[in-house]
């Protein structure tokens, strides 16, 4: 309640520096207290990261870049604690999302088509939609569209794909050896 | 370890290319030079399948999984073969399993093949100890050394690449301390490397010295 005449005299008295900040929109932050809360149902698309391991990429860096600027990230964040992020791209084309935790990390581009994008009206200024990216996840209808998943940059192999990949490599070495050694044994007689 | 495709700029992976090329030529003459150059290939075959092996062998150490290299190991056992027998191993990984990635070939060959050489270097000098420790003990205390300290400066490697190359955008400090935590992880990986590459040693100096490099 003592707020309300330190006020009014500032309103009054210093009208004239006022009204110029106000047009400024400087003080609009410091004077406006009230708050005013939306929501839009919107369509997201959600990364999921995680270590060939199998371990989700928790808490590791995201940066979004739009197809129009490729070197200045349009939106940045975490991962979640299960390697998920999610971002709703206003527009459509090659959005490339970059995932970094530790030096260890991936590109990956989302191929974004034309009828994937909401109608609603995204004005929204990046900075913001980075700040509110975990909020938006919780109070937007996120639906990716027609739930398509997007090849992930590195395919998923079975454990017996990759025992047959890694026994065919080895046998090549294994191989080499015994060629070489069978030369060697050549040569001494 | 592996520095993977898209984390480093341009110049740093060309970089990384000529340092590799240099470097792999410069063993090859070292090679070259001896009485029967191939008369190690068959060592350096199976001790580079072990490595293409061993960096699926994957040990959880938070934040991040953790892996054995054994570019000590190879260091050690194979001398200047090292650097060829890595960047073999390493163009498999990438290719088959996505592990690292082919435009940071260079960097990460540079990066572990250098500091195999630098192990070799190191358990090379294990007759300083000779005298005090006698022949096996000298050799084992140094392979523990090489073999730690072969995974070590490639951390120190990996660090220095990674640090100062954090792309904008993102959130530089809290980057550098997942790589903080990454290279802490890597601390009981040097000891274990150290013991591991120690034992292979022993055995091969038991069964076979002939095996070892001078």
């Amino acid at each position: 309640m003592r707020d309300q005449p330190i006020m009014r005299r500032i309103r009054w008295q210093h009208l004239g520096v006022l009204v110029p900040l106000f047009l400024l929109g400087v003080a609009e932050r410091a004077i406006a207290h009230g708050v005013v809360m939306e929501y839009t149902a919107t369509q997201a698309y959600e990364i999921t990261a995680a270590y060939d391991t199998g371990t989700p990429m928790a808490e590791a860096q995201v940066a979004v870049f739009s197809p129009d600027n490729p070197s200045e990230p349009w939106m940045t964040g975490t991962t979640d604690a299960e390697g998920r992020f999610l971002f709703s791209p206003p527009s459509p084309g090659n959005w490339e999302v970059q995932v970094r935790q530790a030096g260890h990390g991936d590109v990956m581009v989302v191929a974004v088509e034309e009828g994937a994008i909401a109608d609603t009206p995204s004005d929204e200024p990046a900075d913001t939609a980075a700040a509110d990216a975990s909020a938006a996840a919780q109070e937007t209808a996120a639906e990716p569209p027609a739930a398509q998943s997007g090849g992930g940059s590195t395919q998923a192999f079975t454990g017996l794909q990759k025992g047959l990949m890694a026994g065919s490599v080895i046998w090549g070495f294994v191989g080499t050896a015994l060629f070489f050694s069978q030369k060697g044994s050549l040569k001494k007689r | 370890m592996h520095i993977p495709d898209g984390v480093l700029p341009p110049q740093v992976c060309v970089g990384g290319y000529a340092v590799t090329g240099l470097a792999t030529w410069y063993s090859l003459r070292q090679i070259n030079r001896r009485e029967n150059p191939s008369a190690d290939v068959p060592k350096a075959a199976l001790m580079t399948a072990a490595f293409f092996l061993a960096s699926s062998l994957h040990v959880p150490i938070p934040p991040a999984s953790v892996h054995l290299v054994l570019n000590g190991l190879l260091g050690v056992v194979l001398g200047y073969f090292a650097f060829p027998a890595i960047l073999i191993g390493l163009f498999f990984q990438a290719v088959m399993f996505q592990h690292g990635g082919l435009t940071t070939l260079g960097v990460n060959a540079a990066m572990m093949g250098g500091s195999a050489l630098l192990a070799y270097f190191i358990y090379s000098c294990h007759p300083i100890a000779k005298r005090w420790l006698g022949e096996q003990w000298s050799r084992l205390t140094f392979a523990f050394i090489a073999g730690a300290s072969g995974l070590g400066f490639a951390i120190l490697i990996f660090l220095g690449l990674v640090i100062t190359q954090i792309p904008t955008g993102f959130d530089a400090q809290m980057e550098r301390t997942a790589i903080y935590g990454l290279a802490l992880a890597h601390v009981p990986m040097m000891l274990l490397e150290g013991f591991f590459t120690a034992a292979i040693m022993l055995f091969f100096y038991r069964v076979k010295p002939e095996l070892l490099p001078d």
